[in-house]
């Protein structure tokens, strides 16, 4: 918020050096408006406020400042929506020795009062999606609370803004507060233009804004009253405004609903593959952001969520874990990956090793030979539910044959050059067993394929 | 003017003997009259300073010192601009410890002079933003550019015609230590092009894999020609914001970039953002050795590796995609059999580029021979 925006009313000469403008302020035009937009994979809103400004005819000079606030100066426009031809901002002058301070030089054609719209970045406000789970008793359905969590760190209060959060990652080039934090607002001569982002700078702060904002968030949420969230795609985001306008003081947080669908259709799936999980066996729920699972409508902003289970008729929940949920577009699969599994186990078993077809060079040492192995995947679902099992089986070179015995259960596929995957189904309290030959063809072995 | 000063001093005789002294006896102090900054070097930038010298006829010596002020020395000229045939530089001195020279100057008569007195001034200069705003479909863009003046010279300059490379020369005056942002041009309605742009190179085979969604960069290609309202002249490098209009009269902001210095008839490529809507996972389904050759001692020397790779494109938003793809190749490598057209980018890299359908999905095989050589 631009909290030291002097407009300076002066006929063309008043104000020759920014000494003199500070002198000649005029009171401060209150806001009508304002709006914010707050991204989520970086440490950026935009703000837009709504003002009306007095101009003379000719030229008009304006003082903003921004000292002590996260504001990025150079981000600082002004529009005159309507009268864009009549109001024109000619130039924004940073004069010398005075931080947090800036001229603008407006030329009116319109004697009078203007609305216009003053726009600028900011940081210091987040927002993160934040979801609620529950899963029925026999976990084939799900109840999802997806909720907008807000929160202000920027040392500014926003009374009676207007609220619309943004789904997406941003190219960004400069961390805002750093620009905010600039002596010169466009830098020095001689110095980069800018400093290119590490990959966890704006993670790191997110969290740490988290960390404060969390208690007082919790307390605000629990007198919040439940308010509409409009969304819009645009480009490669995905916009949501909030009903209304909010207060957010500095400091302070805010959860919102964004939606809840009551009863999504979920599979539990557990999948097996040691070069990801080690030798554990994962358990994942998971469904489809579509018309199908009653969703669909919008992308799923990556996000927390907390996963309980319906273990009684009159609603006693149970604890099942919480994730961290990846983005999910419209039409992708959602995979909540809770871990190591304890009621389901997945054992691969060599059951037996041979070499044989020898190769052999010119000083007699051995050049190439076939390894046959025998496996059995033990598989056992010790839970009161049917379930979904995936094996995946990485062989780490290119040079390999497998032959499946005809009793196993469920689909076999080759993924890639040295990966193959079974997919089944178990029923609850039973287990099974898939059972392959496989050959690795050592050294000279491989070139006979 | 604040550090910058100059100063003539008439020669009678051996009166004086030493550039110091001269400087302690300064008898006039000419302003400058039209000054110059040319800012169409990207790195160096070009002062012209235009002075009336009040010569008496002989040699007078006039004391040019810069202290504070970021000015090259060596690039420090004088150019006689209305007697240069009978005004004549004879030579220049330059006294220890300070940051001043001394010229000698002859007059064959007690007369005004203009002189022009150029030199290489740092830590001034300009740099160039743009800001843009796209319209709903992503194929038009309204581009503003702004020119911020920079002087932390160590000199001020209350009125100077400033020089670009293009574009009209204008006055303005900058301070030392002042910023100055103004509209430089703008051009309504260009056309531009999305693109998304995998490369196999950078990004993960296997997305579903990685612990967050991967991202597929997003860029605008805007044309620097004739037939887009431009091609006028070169588009300066410079902090590129790009806004578009959402629903309810408002904008959100899309991304920012840094511009490339583009040529007339060139591309401007500005990366927004990553969409998550767009997944491409890529995997070598066959690696088979064949031509195998051996030496003497029944080593293998030579083979040839016939290679599979599959890449599978979801695009999950409701409009088209268009997509290129970039694969890097090792070795030396011939494309035997493509389910799309490729271009050869260079001996390590080829390029495919394709539309991928609205909430579709789009496969693409390839297969190459790699010679091996073990020396």
């Amino acid at each position: 918020m631009l909290k030291l925006l002097y407009p300076v009313f002066t006929g063309l000469m008043i104000i020759s050096t920014a000494v003199q403008a500070k002198i000649d302020l005029v009171t401060l035009p209150s806001r009508d408006k304002t709006q914010l937009t707050i991204y989520n994979s970086a440490d950026l809103t935009l703000v837009r406020e709504q003002r009306t400004l007095t101009l003379k005819k000719g030229l008009n000079r304006l003082e903003f400042g921004w000292e002590n606030t996260l504001i990025d100066p150079t981000s600082v426009h002004l529009y005159a929506p309507g009268n864009e031809s009549k109001v024109r901002l000619l130039e924004v002058n940073f004069p010398a020795n005075i931080t947090g301070s800036a001229i603008w030089s407006i030329e009116s054609d319109i004697d009078g009062l203007v609305p216009v719209e003053i726009t600028f970045f900011t940081s210091g406000l987040s927002w993160q999606a934040f979801y609620m789970g529950t899963l029925s008793k026999d976990e084939q359905h799900m109840q999802l609370d997806g909720y907008v969590t807000i929160r202000n760190h920027s040392g500014e209060d926003y009374e009676n803004a207007s609220t619309r959060v943004i789904v997406g990652k941003i190219h960004l080039l400069d961390e805002i507060m750093a620009l905010a934090g600039r002596d010169s607002p466009y830098n020095r001569p001689g110095t980069p233009q800018y400093r290119p982002l590490t990959k966890d700078e704006p993670a790191l702060k997110m969290e740490a804004y988290r960390a404060m904002g969390m208690a007082e968030d919790m307390a605000v949420a629990a007198s919040m009253a439940p308010k509409a969230i409009v969304k819009e795609g645009l480009s490669e985001y995905f916009l949501y405004s909030i009903e209304g306008t909010e207060n957010i003081p500095d400091g302070w947080g805010k959860r919102l609903p964004s939606f809840s669908v009551a009863k999504i259709p979920v599979k539990n799936m557990y999948r097996y593959e040691e070069e990801r999980y080690g030798k554990s066996t994962q358990r994942l729920v998971i469904f489809n952001n579509d018309d199908a699972h009653l969703l669909g409508k919008e992308p799923l902003p990556d996000g927390n969520i907390k996963v309980f289970k319906q273990v009684s008729k009159d609603f006693q929940l149970a604890y099942v874990g919480h994730v961290n949920s990846k983005y999910i577009p419209i039409g992708q699969e959602v995979e909540m990956d809770f871990g190591a599994a304890r009621d389901v186990k997945i054992e691969p078993v060599l059951m037996s090793e041979k070499t044989d077809n020898y190769r052999f060079n010119r000083n007699s040492n051995v050049s190439g030979f076939d390894r046959n192995q025998q496996w059995e995947i033990k598989l056992e679902n010790n839970r009161d539910v049917p379930i979904r099992i995936e094996v995946l089986r990485n062989f780490n070179t290119p040079h390999w044959k497998i032959k499946n015995q005809s009793g196993n259960k469920g689909k076999f596929e080759k993924v890639d050059i040295d990966t193959v995957k079974y997919t089944l189904e178990i029923p609850a309290y039973s287990n099974t067993t898939l059972s392959y030959a496989i050959t690795f063809f050592e050294g000279e072995r491989q070139n006979v394929n | 003017m604040k550090n910058l000063y100059i100063a003539v001093l008439f020669m009678s005789g051996l009166l004086i003997t030493t550039p110091a002294s001269a400087r302690t006896k300064l008898v006039a102090l000419p302003d400058r009259e039209n000054t110059f900054i040319r800012l169409d070097h990207p790195d160096i930038t070009l002062i012209e300073e235009e002075r009336t010298l009040s010569l008496h006829k002989g040699i007078n010596k006039v004391d040019f010192s810069w202290k504070g002020v970021h000015i090259d020395p060596d690039s420090i000229r004088l150019a006689v601009l209305q007697h240069p045939d009978s005004t004549k530089l004879i030579n220049v001195s330059y006294p220890p410890n300070e940051q001043a020279l001394v010229w000698e100057i002859f007059s064959p008569e007690n007369r005004q002079e203009k002189i022009r007195i150029s030199y290489l001034l740092s830590n001034i200069d300009r740099v160039i933003t743009y800001e843009a705003k796209t319209n709903h479909q992503e194929n038009k863009l309204d581009l503003s550019s702004y020119l911020v003046l920079r002087n932390f010279s160590g000199e001020s300059f209350t009125s100077a015609i400033f020089q670009l490379d293009y574009g009209k020369d204008f006055e303005k005056g900058i301070l030392d230590g002042e910023t100055r942002r103004m509209l430089f041009f703008d051009v309504a309605n260009l056309n531009i092009r999305k693109v998304f742009t995998f490369n196999a190179g950078i990004h993960p085979w296997e997305p579903q894999k990685q612990d967050h969604t991967v991202g597929i960069p997003v860029s605008y290609e805007l044309e620097n020609i004739k037939g887009n309202q431009l091609g006028q002249h070169a588009l300066w490098g410079g902090k590129a914001r790009i806004f578009q209009n959402d629903a309810n009269k408002s904008t959100i902001f899309l991304g920012e970039d840094m511009a490339g210095f583009t040529p007339v008839g060139q591309k401007m490529a500005l990366h927004i953002g990553d969409s998550r809507d767009l997944s491409v996972t890529q995997h070598k389904i066959t690696e088979e050795r064949s031509n195998i050759r051996r030496n003497r001692n029944d080593h293998i020397v030579l083979y040839d590796s016939n290679e599979e790779i599959r890449i599978e494109i979801e695009n999950f938003k409701d409009t088209p995609a268009d997509l290129k793809i970039i694969e890097p190749m090792q070795g030396e490598w011939e494309i035997r059999k493509s389910s799309h057209d490729f271009k050869h980018i260079h001996s390590g890299e080829i390029g495919f580029e394709l539309t991928v359908p609205a909430k579709g999905k789009s496969t693409i095989m390839y297969n190459y021979i790699r010679q091996n050589i073990r020396g």
